[in-house]
């Protein structure tokens, strides 16, 4: 009795229980010994095929796409960082102005505010259409044509958002 | 610095590291291409469903167990794949002409690899489909015949019937050329 195509393939395959008895076979039977190689040079077929490339890189697909966010150029941010800080200043200066204020001021009334912002403003476009450059005397230093609390007041009003803008600007392009 | 290991880079992909599971395709995207190509033995077809593959596998990582090996795995899932798409393509795509490159030999034995290669992978792609994939899992990815039949979900029997039907009608062909 020969050795079936299915004793050869699972001795082939480390898969064969009975590998002594297979093995005395084939070295007395150059038949069976012939299929077995028939089977092993297909195994070296199958093993010599080489690996091909890839034409296109799927990984690429997987990574982040670069951001579309425009980057804002060194220098902007530069500008951004000491404008914050010019901000900050100006906020410090006001600070005393502040401070000698708000004792004096009485918790006033919706109403009262509005009014006093109405005139606050009007009283500014009176003083920006008369506006002069104050003249330059050492010994008698420029007057402001508004009340100096009240220009003050503008002033740190927008120093705040000036700081709170530019702080999300470079919070921005840090994330 | 040693380079992260693929389960470094599957736990990172787990919390969404995009850039994490682009390193880790770009690992096996070559091994797992090969798989499809040998199954399919055609380029476009093999590519897509390389990619394919890489997909399903980031829907499936958070199931995928890091006791085991990457690499063995989403080539089975390759393979597996491979087969659902031949089944539901039942006309299939034309098969590539394409000739395999080696260039560690002269150019006369190189011809005679390129020629060699393509009557495998031609021969391998005459098989039926399960023929292919059990051979695929046998030689290409050393499984053992009880490890096939639970990732095919068929009994052992057939596992053997179809591994030596294959290995027989492969001799048949590639003889013949010989
Ligand atoms: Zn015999």
């Amino acid at each position: 009795m020969h050795l079936t195509n299915e004793q050869l393939n699972e001795y082939l395959d480390n898969a064969s229980t009975e590998r002594a008895f297979i093995e005395t076979h084939l070295d007395s039977c150059d038949e069976c010994a012939a299929r077995l190689s028939a089977f092993q040079a297909l195994f070296t077929d199958l093993d010599s095929l080489p690996e091909v490339t890839l034409s296109r890189d799927i990984a690429a697909l997987f990574r982040p796409r670069p951001s579309l966010a425009p980057q804002l150029p060194p220098w902007l941010t530069l500008t951004a960082s000491l404008q914050a800080a010019a901000a900050l200043v100006a906020l410090i200066i006001a600070i005393p102005f502040f401070s000698v204020m708000l004792p004096q001021v009485e918790a006033p009334s919706f109403t009262t505010w509005f009014f006093e912002i109405q005139s606050l403003w009007t009283s500014w476009l009176d003083t920006l259409s008369t506006f002069q450059l104050p003249t330059y005397q050492f010994t008698n230093l420029p007057t402001y044509p508004v009340e100096l609390s009240t220009l003050f007041i503008a002033l740190a009003v927008v120093s705040i958002f000036w700081i709170f803008g530019n702080g999300l600007l470079l919070r921005n392009r840090h994330s | 610095m040693n380079a992260p290991t693929d389960r470094d880079l599957i736990l990172r992909a787990r919390r969404g590291d995009a850039e994490a599971y682009g390193d880790l395709v770009s690992r096996h995207q070559t091994s797992v291409f090969n798989v499809c190509y040998r199954i399919l033995h055609n380029r476009a077809d093999a590519e897509d469903l390389a990619q394919e593959t890489f997909i399903r596998a980031l829907d499936r990582l958070h199931t995928f167990d890091l006791e085991r090996e990457f690499s063995p795995w989403i080539r089975r899932v390759a393979a597996n794949l491979c087969l659902n798409h031949i089944e539901s393509h039942k006309s299939t795509a034309p098969l590539d002409e394409e000739r395999d490159e080696d260039k560690t030999q002269g150019p006369s034995e190189q011809v005679e690899v390129k020629e060699r290669s393509e009557q495998i992978r031609s021969a391998l792609a005459s098989l039926p489909p399960h023929y292919r994939l059990v051979v695929e899992l046998r030689h290409y990815q050393e499984l053992s015949y009880d490890e096939i039949a639970s990732e095919l979900n068929i009994p052992l029997s057939d596992v053997k019937s179809h591994l030596f039907r294959a290995r027989k009608l492969l001799a048949e062909k590639l003889h013949a050329s010989d």
